[in-house]
């Protein structure tokens, strides 16, 4: 086990933490897939309204890839197909049967898992519709079935706020999760887990596999961050990455033979009443995971996936294919009267400028700005926080003069996309959305 | 407060675009943002920020600056009553010292903010809190016997060409305030150097006044000799160590006592807004510099070189160097971004004050002039550094 040290990142202390109980929800009526969140996609609808699904039914497919397809997360009938502006599927909902119908798959012992061709193997992850759940470092699409990785990231650690615990999508499961493990060493000779010190269950659990031990501050679990630490020589940047609750799924699909739908969702933030692990399944629309667990009187912000890296989602919309987390905290907006004057006892800063540093109790946060945007005045904070040593603030400045070669240069492909940078800014810079941004373009023009 | 941001919004249609005062929109929204923060909500992830905003941040500097305020203040009352034959009792002499400062303080803001308006609406951007700073350090670095029109002049120039010209804050590459204060200084030098400008003399008829010398510490260290004769020169002038460290001398109206600076240095260090790298830097800058001349001039017994006889420590404590290496040295803006950058060229500042006070005692202000000058060059240690580091990096292209 290797120790990796990372001296950047940071620790934010929120209110609102979820409890490590787990909960197991009921069925939902309707779950829905959000060919939207999916990175880079372009959908091609196999099913239109008022057809009938079954679990594991194919719901479309990348026209970049027709081998690609995604499956339908539940059994019943399709009732909406949402576009958005430039014909963009935002939503394909299905309502659920009582009797939910399946789809069935080859099953796979791991006899068979460890014989078999990793082309086979490939075949069957795909054709299982389980493929998308590897991504490709660094621009994060999902990873070409063709292609053969440098190694597997699998982080076994959950530092941003706030997403499931190891601890709890593995307690009981350790031998599904071996199993997962299996089928991954069978795609790439090398597979890097990482987990933190403080974990101790996954350490005596899964000693053996673990191979990285980091630290517990957000983002050193994030594979982009594992891989920029570990990285000798440039071909080992397409790295893929899987998180360590889908390795379940994938496990899950060769054991039984269905398109396995099960997740551990947790729900947090001040807003919400009994923060915990949730047991539901994949595309569960989010009322039905706040269901009784919200006061209506504060506008509230539902962000899904995570505070630092999450997307706004509707109150009466879904839970996306990789999203793992529902956070509620207020919207905020209001305005402060003579904020910069106050002593600032519960403000949560990184800087001392605020009495909150003798504070040490979690904030309650809001999604306020907390001022207007500046220019950057070369105050160094966001380079004090990123984890894989971008100098945001110049290679900010390289993009914003369309010197995207030097942005190159300076480590942009290392970016995670973890938002430290824009957390920090004092002069309120989108950084990370800057960032986030022009590799998407640089990844567009690759193609 | 409600009542005034029911001001604020029944005003607010008057500056918003094809309102009366549309032009003077940059007025209105400084002034609101002044009283209240405004409501933005984040767009999209990080979904929460940081507190901490410029407004924030400068208002620390300003916290920071106002140990050497209230004693710039009071010295420049004490001194000017001491020459003067006046009583030197805390409130008259406070009273005097605002007398004095207030008016500059207010010039500088008032003309300051005048350029920055007339910029912000030709710009159509919002007033940057920079200025806050920028307008309360001018004044501290002047001779208190400052006429108020060179104030403005000196303030016109600092904003207009140390930073509008280049864009406004944080694309400006030299010191605003330290920029107006050089233009003073190489176009009234009378008004910026000599005996008689570091005090106000108020009236004439006591006999206070003839024993009233004005010589600078630095003037009066610029002299040929042995340092036991310096250090013998200086406590004759009045100027031991001790009271050059408190700062009850006449001088600049903020910059002499190093014990206030010392104060806003830890607070601007503890918040992290400012670099110990490039104050630390500075003070090792200096001394590296002092002390080979100090100890060729022991052991050869005189030195024919004024000051180099010096003992090393006098000058961390003499002429505004203090000052310049903690509030003006640390601007972000005008610095280095790099650490190690930072380390040069703090050490690099303490060191050419050093050379400047030897070898040019006519600028005796040697801290100002290296200050601006490494601020030229602190893009190419950053440009340096940089560069070193990216060589380190595993490409990912
Ligand atoms: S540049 Fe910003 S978003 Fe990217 S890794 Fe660094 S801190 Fe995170
Ligand atoms: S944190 Fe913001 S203001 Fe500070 S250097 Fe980075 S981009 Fe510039």
């Amino acid at each position: 086990m290797i120790s990796i040290r990372t001296k950047k990142g940071y620790k934010l202390n929120i209110a609102g933490e979820p409890s490590h109980e787990l909960e197991q929800l009921g069925k939902p009526t309707s779950v829905a897939l959000l060919p939207e969140r999916i990175p880079f996609v372009k959908p091609r609808l196999k099913v239109k309204v008022a057809d009938q699904v079954k679990v594991g039914s194919p719901v479309f497919e990348d026209k970049r890839n027709p081998d690609l397809v995604f499956l339908s997360p539940g059994g019943g009938r399709i009732t909406k197909i949402d576009f958005g502006p430039r014909r963009v599927i935002k939503e394909i909902v299905v309502e659920l049967d009582q009797d939910e119908g399946y789809e069935t798959f080859p099953i796979f012992n791991e006899a068979q898992v460890e014989n078999i061709e990793r082309q086979m193997l490939v075949k069957a992850i795909m054709t299982g519709g389980l493929w998308p759940l590897f991504r490709e470092l660094p621009f994060r699409d999902i990873a070409a079935p063709d292609s053969i990785p440098p190694s597997i990231i699998v982080s076994l650690d959950a530092n941003e706020p706030f997403q499931p615990m190891p601890e709890v999508y593995l307690k009981g499961k350790i031998e599904l999760f071996e199993f997962g493990i299996k089928i991954l060493q069978k795609l790439s000779e090398k597979l890097f887990i990482s987990t933190s010190q403080n974990r101790s269950f996954i350490l005596d659990q899964l000693n053996s596999y673990v191979t990285h031990i980091c630290e517990r501050v957000y983002p050193a679990d994030d594979p982009g961050v594992l891989l920029y630490h570990i990285k000798k020589s440039f071909d080992e940047n397409r790295a893929w990455y899987i998180s360590g609750q889908d390795v379940l799924l994938l496990a899950m699909l060769f054991k039984t033979g269905k398109y396995p739908v099960e997740r551990t969702v947790v729900i947090g933030g001040t807003l919400v009443r009994g923060k915990k692990h949730l047991l539901t399944r994949i595309g569960a629309p989010l009322s039905h995971l706040t269901k009784g667990r919200t006061d209506k009187t504060e506008k509230a912000r539902y962000i899904v996936g995570g505070i630092f890296k999450g997307y706004k989602g509707g109150k009466d919309s879904y839970m996306g294919f990789y999203e793992k987390s529902l956070v509620l905290i207020p919207e905020g907006g209001e305005k402060e009267f003579l904020g910069f004057a106050r002593p600032g006892f519960n403000k949560p800063s990184r800087s001392r400028a605020f009495l909150s540093f003798l504070n040490t109790s979690a904030f309650p946060m809001h999604c306020n700005c907390h001022g207007e945007e500046r220019a950057c005045i070369n105050c160094g904070f966001c380079a004090q926080v990123c984890p894989v040593d971008i100098l945001p603030q110049f290679t900010y400045k390289c993009i914003l003069v369309d010197e995207i070669e030097e942005a190159i240069d300076h480590g942009l492909l290392d970016c995670v996309e973890c938002g430290l940078c824009t957390y920090v800014c004092p002069s309120k810079l989108e950084l990370c959305n800057v960032m986030k941004n022009t590799k998407k373009a640089c990844y567009l023009e690759q193609l | 407060m409600k009542f005034l941001k029911k001001i604020f919004d029944s005003k607010r249609k008057h500056f918003a675009q094809g309102g009366r005062f549309e032009k003077l929109h940059p007025i209105f929204e400084a002034t609101e943002t002044f009283f209240f923060i405004p409501g933005i909500v984040t767009k999209n992830d990080a979904h929460v920020r940081d507190s901490l905003d410029l407004k924030r941040l400068m208002s620390m500097v300003i916290i920071a600056l106002i140990p050497p305020l209230f004693f710039g203040i009071y010295n420049t009352g004490f001194q000017s009553n001491i020459a003067s034959g006046l009583p030197v009792t805390f409130i008259a002499v406070s009273l005097k010292g605002l007398r004095i400062v207030l008016p500059v303080i207010i010039v500088s803001y008032v003309v300051g903010f005048l350029w920055e308006i007339l910029f912000a609406s030709i710009r159509k951007h919002s007033i940057s809190e920079g200025f806050l700073v920028t307008g309360l350090l001018f004044p501290l670095t002047l001779p208190p016997t400052i006429p108020l029109w060179q104030v403005a002049l000196g303030i016109s120039f600092g904003v207009v060409i140390g930073k509008e010209l280049f864009g406004g804050t944080g694309r400006n590459f030299l010191n605003p305030a330290l920029t107006g204060r050089a233009f003073l200084f190489f176009a009234y030098p009378i008004k910026m150097t000599g005996e008689t400008v570091w005090t106000v003399v108020s009236n004439v008829n006591s006999s206070g006044v003839d024993t009233f010398s004005g010589a600078t510490p630095l003037a009066v260290s610029a002299v040929q000799g042995t340092a036991s004769f310096i250090e013998s020169l200086l406590a004759k002038a009045g100027f031991t160590f001790p009271k050059l460290f408190f700062g009850l001398y006449p001088g600049s109206i903020g910059g002499t006592s190093t014990l206030m600076c010392l104060i806003g240095a830890c607070l601007l260090i503890f918040t992290g807004i400012a670099s110990y790298r490039i104050m630390i830097g500075g003070v090792l800058g200096v001394l590296v510099a002092a002390y080979p001349g100090y100890i060729m001039s022991l052991v050869s017994g005189n030195s024919t070189v004024p000051m180099l006889a010096l003992y090393p420590l006098y000058h961390l404590v003499m002429g505004g160097f203090a000052f310049g290496i903690t509030y003006m040295a640390t601007d972000p803006v005008s610095a280095p971004g790099m650490n190690a950058a930072k380390w040069i060229y703090g050490f690099a500042i303490g060191f050419l004050t050093v050379l400047i006070r030897i070898f040019n005692p006519a600028f005796p202000e040697g801290v100002m002039l290296a200050i601006l000058f490494m601020n030229l060059f602190s893009p190419l240690l950053d440009y340096f550094e940089i560069h070193f580091r990216l060589k380190k990096r595993v490409p990912n292209v």
